[in-house]
């Protein structure tokens, strides 16, 4: 096994290089006076984290991050696994099925955002059309241009694009879950919701777990829907962390307030996942029990 | 509930499940088919009054063969090289106690928590210090610290479902801890094997970012950033663009559509050995 | 970490010793050019040809040429810069170009100019304006064009009963908008944004600008709470009414079909807009946007300056390379908007475009952005300030935050 630690060494090495080091330098950098018009920048502490912190639009961007994550990690997760079950029956057209639910994942992001900025659209889109034909509304809905439903709208994209990584993952553990478990739980006159609970979740924790964190970080991260549906707008009601990093960063030339957002994001995300993994510690003992 | 409710229902919960998920593509797939000259319609229609194909051709440039090739050629050496070594790192986590492979594997875990946007100049920096900048080497290995980490995970907790007796009674039997791997463990895990490859497959068929910042020519674009050629300033070429997508997208549903037979296949053998 | 950097750097160069890109060894300058792709025009083909002809021209100089797709120009340009592996000579967007100055990475060109055959005089006095920064040239014009354009719909004008004419006034068009807008068939009288670009700026600086104001007064103080900038300011959001829904998230793109399906009677557009209509259905006309009666429309001016950067080893080569592409006989062959060299400009529009003389005239009444090099800061705040106002903040109020936000920058 000593072997293990041998392919381990050059991509530990990958790591430190190539995820490590850039964060080292970003965290650097945010405690200078960083930008692209300064090319000589002056080390300033936390002086730029503390302008953020003064800036309402920063816990506007903190807040907008949680209901982004946690909207789209809940919806994806679960209805991904109410798929995942859906596709697991032995119904006609699965095979052809379980490839197509793919499709959305597959598109790359920036595409399947013009796809939806264009589905959204309160003239020429494609929902508004169905809105108006069943008379639902009498003008098109500008989806992406109220800030009380953006949020949402782009959240529903995510969940689109984002839920087949769950189904797929789902789909692969149920193909894990004992099948003489389920017989026994039938056999004893358990319904189908009674062996859902008792045999098939339980028996998918681990891997819903592991489900849930990497969707919660992919979904922390993730840029592009969000930048080309609304661009973090109307009235930063979009704006979470990564896109704030690149309109600051990029669209602004102001690197190191980039680089401390970027540093906050890390922090906040940990956060996240610390509560997330509070919250788990019961629901794996409780399976061990 | 009886079969003779629940069968039905399932069948229209699968159609809604169906349509939902795929309007927007075929939604796509109509955009794709209409000609350049014809505005679009309000309300929207699902069909185009005179479909033609005419933005496939012209989005089959000698560009997108050139992306084409690159993305398969990036792509598949990350497959190639990443399954592989997850399965033997996730299968020495899930059998053995490696305090300092779990400290690797946490800080890798961690590395996906930091934020690509904030890192694109540092990391531009080192790559072209390495002098990879604009070769698929650069790529193959920048994806490679991304995929590998995420396989060795989700690897991780599939192989954990497979039960330790079966290897211990093969080494009764005489088998040697490879044979018992490759004969026991491997099979057993080829659902995940096939959902961690899809998984691995997907995320560097679509990535963007490492794909945009690590290569400059033209000639070394992958198809996600190629997607860029349709997007002016002024507007963006709908046709092509949706055209080009749908090119993209049908190679992988393909793959998977044959691979899903051996994750079928993988239900059996769980039914049978479990 | 310096260790590990090396080992990265000696085993992936043994391993990609065939895949690295090797350049060619040889006496000729290599110059490298970068710019971007921004419209549908099949540029590339004239670029290079001229591109040729340049090479011919200076046998001891060769140009690569690397255009980049423009949703990623910006973050390429950037990156490679403050890697210090930027070209020897692009394009960059007039609102960026004080900001390069400022950061030192281009050079000052006025000696360059003195002793070539280049002369201001030669440029649109906006676009001239545009390399200027702290009394020094950083560049020359390469191409431009004016935010805004009205182009019109003449059939929905005729249903309406109304002359096109009409709405080059403010009250023209105010009078006429009603009459235009019929939101449950489907008809918007004029297409405007309020989303999160740059878009909605060059639109309210037009109606600023055309109503005598400015956005920084000469003492680069912000001037949108004067009386001029409010009216204004006041004007479009009026006007808002009259265009199609979800303004706050409205961009051109959206705007451009809207108009290209017969739904908007008014799109807003530079004059590279024409192409793009001529090879629809919609039969139009274009006029020089529109002002208060008696005030002379002004536009925003946009457009792309070619600079040589600091790092450059061939100044001398990225000089001569300028000096062609703005050349009155070259100009008109490479842009996509309307070259920047009055001469060629004025030869462009003659032969491609339809009212050249309204278009020159717009041209040369068209005034730029502010050219600070936190201009990006100030157009982030003024389309903070356009969707505050367009989502129930007073204009007042709104204008006197953003100037409260400019003013501390």
């Amino acid at each position: 096994m000593w072997m293990a630690y041998g392919f381990m060494m050059p991509a530990a090495i990958l790591v430190a290089v190539l995820m490590y080091w850039p964060m080292i330098a970003t965290v650097r950098e945010s405690l200078f006076t960083t930008s692209f018009i300064n090319p000589k920048p002056q080390f300033v502490g936390l002086k730029v984290y503390a302008d953020i912190f003064s800036d309402p639009v920063f816990w506007q961007v903190v807040r907008n991050s949680i209901v982004w994550t946690l909207g789209v990690v809940l919806l994806q997760n679960v209805l991904g696994f109410f798929i995942a079950l859906l596709l697991n029956q032995h119904l006609p057209g699965q095979g052809i099925l379980r490839s197509l639910i793919l499709l959305p994942w597959v598109l790359p992001g920036v595409v399947a955002a013009i796809l939806w900025r264009f589905m959204y659209d309160p003239q020429l889109g494609l929902i508004n059309s169905f809105v108006l034909r069943f008379g639902l509304a009498d003008r098109g809905i500008a989806w992406l241009a109220d800030p009380s439903i953006a949020m949402a709208a782009v959240i529903f994209v995510a969940f689109w694009k984002g839920f087949p990584f769950s189904t797929v993952i789902f789909l692969a553990a149920l193909q894990n879950v004992d099948q003489e478990q389920i017989e026994a739980a039938k056999v004893d006159g358990a319904g189908p919701v009674r062996r859902l609970f008792d045999v098939i979740i339980p028996a998918i924790i681990p891997v819903a777990v592991v489900n849930f964190l990497l969707t919660t970080i992919l979904t922390f991260n993730y840029f592009d829907i969000i930048y080309v549906l609304t661009r973090g707008g109307p009235l930063n009601s979009t704006a979470i962390f990564p896109t704030q990093i690149y309109e600051i960063g990029f669209g602004q030339f102001r690197f190191g307030e980039a680089a401390a957002y970027g540093t906050l994001s890390v922090v906040i995300l940990v956060m996240i996942v610390a509560v997330f993994m509070l919250i788990r510690r019961p629901l794996l003992s409780h399976r061990e029990v | 509930m009886t079969k003779r409710i629940r069968y039905p229902l399932l069948l229209c919960l699968q159609l809604v499940t169906a349509t939902l998920v795929l309007l927007p593509f075929f939604w796509m797939f109509s955009v794709s088919l209409k000609p350049a000259t014809e505005p679009f319609a309000i309300p929207a229609q699902l069909w185009p009054d005179n479909p033609t194909l005419e933005n496939y051709i012209l989005a089959l440039r000698p560009e997108f063969q050139r992306y084409f090739l690159n993305s398969v050629i990036v792509c598949g050496a990350t497959l190639l090289i990443t399954i592989p070594l997850a399965l033997l790192a996730a299968y020495s986590l899930s059998r053995f106690q490696f305090r300092l492979l779990s400290v690797f594997l946490g800080a890798v875990v961690l590395a996906q928590f930091f934020p690509a946007g904030a890192m694109i100049i540092p990391l531009y920096k080192i790559v072209r210090s390495a002098n990879l900048l604009n070769t698929y080497l650069g790529l193959i290995i920048a994806y490679i610290t991304v995929t590998l980490p995420v396989a060795i995970w989700m690897l991780r907790g599939f192989l954990l479902k497979v039960p330790k007796t079966l290897e211990e009674a093969a080494a009764v039997d005489g088998a040697s801890p490879l044979r018992a791997f490759f004969d026991i463990v491997v099979p057993l895990a080829r659902p995940g094997i096939i959902a961690t490859s899809v998984f691995v497959l997907i995320v560097t068929w679509q990535e963007f970012l490492f794909a945009l910042s690590f290569t400059s020519s033209k000639e070394m674009r992958t198809l996600p950033v190629g997607m860029n050629d349709y997007i002016g300033q002024y507007g963006i070429r709908y046709g092509e663009l949706m055209a080009s997508s749908v090119m993209i997208s049908l190679p992988v549903i393909a793959i998977f559509f044959f691979l899903q037979r051996q994750f079928v296949a993988g239900l059996t053998a769980g039914a049978v050995k479990g | 970490m310096p260790k590990l950097k090396t080992l990265l750097a000696t085993s992936a160069l043994t391993m990609a010793g065939v895949l690295a890109v090797a350049s060619a060894a040889s006496a000729q300058t290599v110059l490298r050019f970068w710019d971007n792709q921004q419209t549908e025009s099949g540029l590339s083909k004239f670029q290079q040809e001229a591109v040729k002809r340049f090479e011919e021209e200076n046998p001891d100089i060769k140009v690569e040429v690397t255009t980049i797709p423009y949703p990623e120009y910006q973050q390429r340009l950037l990156t490679a810069v403050q890697a210090g592996n930027g070209p020897d000579v692009s394009t960059v967007d007039q609102i960026w170009n004080a900001a390069f100055a400022e950061a030192g990475a281009i050079v000052a060109v006025d000696d360059l100019v003195a002793g070539s055959s280049i002369s201001p005089e030669d440029f649109f006095p906006g676009a001239w304006e545009s390399v200027t920064y702290q009394g020094k040239t950083w560049g020359v014009p390469f191409n431009v064009d004016v935010w805004f354009f009205a182009f019109v719909n003449k059939a929905l004008f005729e249903e309406a009963g109304i002359d096109p004419a009409s709405i080059t006034t403010w009250e023209g068009l105010e009078a006429a908008a009603p009459a235009l807008t019929d939101p449950a068939n489907g008809r918007f009288a004029i297409g405007l944004t309020g989303n999160k670009s740059e878009y909605p700026v060059v639109m309210t600086n037009s109606m600023i600008y055309s109503n005598g104001g400015v956005v920084l007064d000469e003492n680069g103080k912000c001037a949108l709470t004067s009386p001029e900038a409010i009216e204004a300011l006041e004007y479009y959001k009026r006007m808002t009414q009259y265009a199609p829904s979800g303004i706050l998230n409205a961009a051109n793109e959206q705007m451009r079909e809207l108009f290209l399906n017969g739904t908007l009677a008014i799109e807003l557009w530079p004059a590279l807009e024409q192409p793009a209509l001529d090879s629809s259905n919609i039969d139009w006309d274009l006029y020089a946007g529109f002002a208060p009666e008696g005030k002379t429309p002004v536009g925003t001016f946009g457009g792309w300056n070619l600079v040589v950067y600091e790092s450059s080893p061939n100044k001398e080569a990225a000089w001569k390379f300028i000096e062609f592409m703005t050349r009155e006989d070259v100009n008109g062959d490479v842009v996509d908007l309307i070259p920047a060299n009055v001469k060629a400009a004025s030869a462009f529009l003659e032969e491609n475009r339809r009212k050249p003389d309204v278009i020159l005239e717009h041209l040369n009444n068209a005034k730029p952005r502010p050219l600070s090099p936190q201009y990006l800061q100030v157009s982030e705040i003024q389309q903070n300030m356009v969707q505050q106002m367009l989502s129930g903040t007073p204009v007042e109020e709104a204008a006197a935050a953003a100037c409260e936000a400019i003013d501390n920058l």
